[in-house]
């Protein structure tokens, strides 16, 4: 418990700061539209980390509840864009976000 | 309104509308209407008549005198030029009433004379609406009782003779003819206009009766050299009408004209519309303007008269002797002998137009020949034309018991008189021209009845070449008369139709219709009717009022002597005369006249009656003798003495050279004028607009460039700038998502930077 206590508010940071960073890069390195999906729902979670973190140790129940919404909006977000990811693949046969840039023209 | 001055506008407005059923409807009626134009004539001609019985018959009365008139435009006060305000209106005076009469009688029997005459042009319905239309611009300057309807009929008859001049328009010479008239009439009408312009500048009227009223009440403004000047500007007037020197160059071109309408107006009517117009402003002539017009008129009858003895076409010399006849009469109004010369203008009329018409008959006879050289014994064939046109010469040639004679010498009289009263040599020059052109006058037209009428045919005589020609104008004005009697030359008395306006015309020249004493036409009514009216003019010589002081005198009132024309008359004599003359008139129970220079000349010309009319018998009578001389009794061969006096016959044929003079001054002058404008039109005026418009062109080009260059720069600049920015922008429009997220990144990443950074400073 002692060594668990130790664990302050700067190792939750940090996690969050590291899952925010794969997240982002997940995102804005891969091609693939499900695992940019899966990069967004780490940065999503790296916001609820954060949350819950801050309302550990300042003592509220806000953080708490932010998070079960974020949780909601997230579950509710990925069934969206799983929605438009499979339209999307029924359009151009692909998911590979760099191809589809028909917006360009 | 007075019932004749009804009767009147009926008369004027009758031809007038002759004028308008003949020009529409002549080709839809009968005859081509012929009968609507003498019918409505007669009809004015009855009227007239009526109206001459009831002023000059039943009234009798010298100031008989009514008038109507009605405003026609009012402009209110115009700037500048005051109040405006134009009148017509209609007078009937013995005047007007003699000349209504005179002028539908003409003119009926001119359209009677023209049925035959005309018969078979093939414009002739388009003839007779002509002759209506001159008829009413005619009846209108007679009846106007102002000015400016005086200048408006005026022109009326300008245009009208115009027409009619050059009738047979198809001949060349017949086009020039009427252009020339044309333009030397608008010659003497703009001098009119301006005459007519300072009359109005003073007084605010054009009628006449204000404008004597005016004056003798002195309220002209200006100087008296004004007056006389526009005296002498409305002669100009007349000059152009009555064809006076130096005007008078139409008038024998006109001849070109049927001859029908010779006769009516360029012997009768239009040319005596100038003597009628200085009639009706004689009162205001001032004496030198009547100095002018007495010079003008005298010279023009003896010119007129020296060319008429020498010229070869019988409508020529009966041209020439019209414009001698006119220059009397102009005379006769420049000396003061004011009824004189409308006595002689009537008279004139009469005799003239049967003249006139007595040569269309012969004219008409002889197949189109006008040349005098090849008739001869006409007397034989054509009896009742020989008669009459004896008996018009007689008239016009002036021998007793004709009514020339009394017209004629009654002029004379008056111009002896004149020179008299003036006292001066050179107004002696007004009588001796008259008298030698009296002389002149009976030698050429003595010359012209043994030509025409006496001797034996010498048509056969005429060379072949004029013939042919004569014989192809005759086809080409006369198609369907010519053919028919072209081969046998056969010369026939002409139809009755013609015949009847001879007769009438001659009957008018005996003395009888006018005076009961053959040798004084002061005794007649025409003379008592029209008496001289007293000029509201009063002269400002000195010496002439004191020889009227002297008829005031008691003593010398009573003394009676005889006037001679003697040039070196003593001032002493002078008061004898002048005594003599008013007592003479006086002794008429005339009328009294308050310009003592005017009462001078009216009487001495009174006075002087006998002794015109022995000077003037005895010049008619040399005249008649040398042409006896010369063409029946052949004592003096014409052609040698034509070769002997070559300069002066040629002079004289080529009518003093008048034509070549006017095309080599004014005609050449407005020549050289024109082309002058013309340079400057096409280099000054030309390059003016040629030199704006290539400005306009450069500046539109300069304009035009600035527009493409900057404005349109500007524009496009936009486009570009705004076009350029996009292209590069769109670059960062990828289309990728992560791009996007990237840059998205980038920001927040700067903002935190940048506000970190703010922080730790």
């Amino acid at each position: 418990m002692e060594q668990l206590t130790t664990i302050g508010l700067n190792h939750y940071l940090t996690i969050s700061a590291f899952l925010l960073g794969f997240g982002l890069f997940a995102v804005v390195t891969r091609k693939n539209a499900i695992v940019i999906l899966m990069g967004v729902e780490l940065i999503l979670n790296a916001a609820n980390l954060n949350f819950l973190a801050f309302s550990k140790y300042n003592g509220g129940m806000e953080g708490v509840m932010f998070s079960l919404f974020i949780i909601v909006i997230a579950a509710a977000e990925a069934a969206i864009a799983l929605a438009i990811i499979i339209n999307i693949f029924k359009l151009f046969k692909s998911v590979d976000v760099s191809s589809i840039d028909s917006l360009k023209e | 309104m007075h019932s004749l001055i009804q009767l009147s506008i009926v008369v004027l407005l009758l031809p007038l509308l002759s004028f308008v059923i003949l020009i529409f409807f002549n080709r839809k009626l009968p005859r081509r209407g012929d009968f609507v134009g003498v019918g409505i004539l007669g009809t004015a001609f009855a009227i007239s008549a009526y109206i001459f019985w009831q002023v000059v018959v039943q009234a009798y009365d010298p100031a008989f005198r009514i008038a109507w008139d009605f405003t026609w435009i009012d402009l209110g006060n115009v700037p500048g030029v005051g109040p405006l305000q134009i009148k017509m209106g209609v007078v009937i005076d013995n005047l007007t009433s003699i000349m209504l009469a005179m002028v539908t009688l003409i003119s009926l029997l001119v359209h009677l004379y023209s049925t035959g005459y005309m018969a078979g042009d093939k414009n002739y319905g388009r003839y007779f609406a002509f002759l209506g239309i001159f008829t009413f611009s005619m009846l209108g300057i007679v009846l106007s009782d102002n000015l400016f309807s005086i200048y408006i009929f005026w022109e009326l008859v300008g245009l009208s003779s115009y027409l009619l001049i050059g009738f047979f328009f198809e001949k060349q010479s017949a086009a020039d003819a009427q252009k020339k008239a044309f333009l030397a009439n608008r010659v003497g009408d703009i001098g009119m206009w301006l005459g007519i312009l300072i009359l109005y500048s003073q007084f605010h009227t054009f009628s006449f009766e204000e404008i004597y009223a005016n004056l003798a009440a002195g309220k002209f403004g200006l100087s008296n050299a004004w007056l006389t000047a526009a005296g002498i500007l409305l002669f100009m007037g007349c000059v152009g009408k009555s064809a006076q020197f130096p005007l008078h160059i139409w008038l024998p071109d006109a001849m070109e004209g049927p001859t029908p309408v010779s006769a009516l107006i360029h012997a009768a009517t239009m040319v005596a519309a100038g003597v009628y117009f200085v009639a009706r402003i004689f009162i205001i002539l001032t004496p030198d303007a009547l100095h002018v017009i007495a010079f003008i008129g005298a010279f023009t009858a003896f010119m007129a008269a020296t060319i008429a003895i020498t010229q070869n076409d019988i409508k020529r010399v009966l041209a020439y002797s019209t414009v001698s006849q006119l220059g009397y009469m102009v005379l006769g109004l420049g000396v003061g002998a004011y009824s004189a010369a409308l006595f002689h203008l009537v008279t004139h009329a009469f005799f003239k137009a049967c003249l006139f018409l007595g040569s269309g008959a012969i004219i008409h006879a002889m197949h189109h020949e006008q040349d005098m050289r090849w008739m001869g014994g006409l007397r034989k064939n054509m009896p009742w034309t020989f008669a009459t046109f004896t008996l018009a010469t007689l008239a016009l040639a002036g021998l007793p018991l004709t009514s020339g004679f009394l017209s004629k010498d009654a002029i004379l009289a008056g111009a002896i008189g004149f020179a008299n009263v003036e006292g001066g040599g050179i107004y002696y020059l007004i009588p001796v021209l008259g008298f030698f052109s009296a002389m002149l006058t009976a030698f050429y037209m003595g010359r012209q009845i043994w030509l025409v009428f006496f001797g034996e045919s010498r048509t056969h005589l005429k060379p072949v070449e004029e013939d042919l020609h004569a014989a192809h104008h005759a086809h080409n004005s006369h198609d369907d008369h010519s053919d028919d009697h072209h081969e046998e030359h056969g010369v026939h008395e002409v139809s009755w139709n013609m015949r009847a306006p001879l007769v009438i015309l001659a009957t008018l020249s005996v003395f009888f219709v006018y005076s009961p004493d053959p040798l004084d036409g002061a005794k007649g009514w025409f003379m008592k009717m029209i008496p001289t009216p007293a000029t509201v003019v009063g002269s400002d010589n000195p010496q002439i009022g004191s020889m009227s002081a002297g008829v005031a005198d008691p003593h010398l009132a009573g003394v009676v002597a005889p006037v001679e024309a003697h040039g070196d008359a003593a001032a002493v004599g002078h008061g004898e005369a002048t005594a003599a003359t008013a007592s003479h008139g006086e002794a008429k129970g005339g009328h009294s006249y308050s310009d003592p220079r005017q009462a001078e000349i009216v009487h001495a010309g009174h006075a002087a009656h006998y002794t015109a009319i022995y000077i003037s018998s005895v010049m008619v009578v040399l005249g008649i003798g040398l042409a006896f001389i010369v063409y029946v009794f052949g004592i003096i061969d014409p052609d040698k003495t034509a070769l002997a006096l070559r300069p002066l016959y040629l002079f004289s044929l080529n009518k003093w050279y008048w034509d070549e003079i006017y095309e080599a001054t004014f005609i050449k002058g407005s020549m050289a004028v024109a082309r002058i404008f013309t340079w400057f039109d096409i280099n000054i005026v030309d390059g003016i607009v040629n030199g704006v418009g290539t400005l306009v062109r450069k500046f539109a080009f300069l304009n035009d460039s600035f527009d493409k260059h900057v404005v349109d720069g500007a524009v496009n600049f936009t486009a570009f700038t705004v076009n350029t920015t996009g292209a590069v922008l769109r670059k960062l429009q990828t289309g990728k998502v992560q791009s996007y997220i990237v840059m998205l990144l980038l920001v927040v990443f700067g903002y935190f930077v940048f506000y970190f950074t703010r922080l730790i400073h």
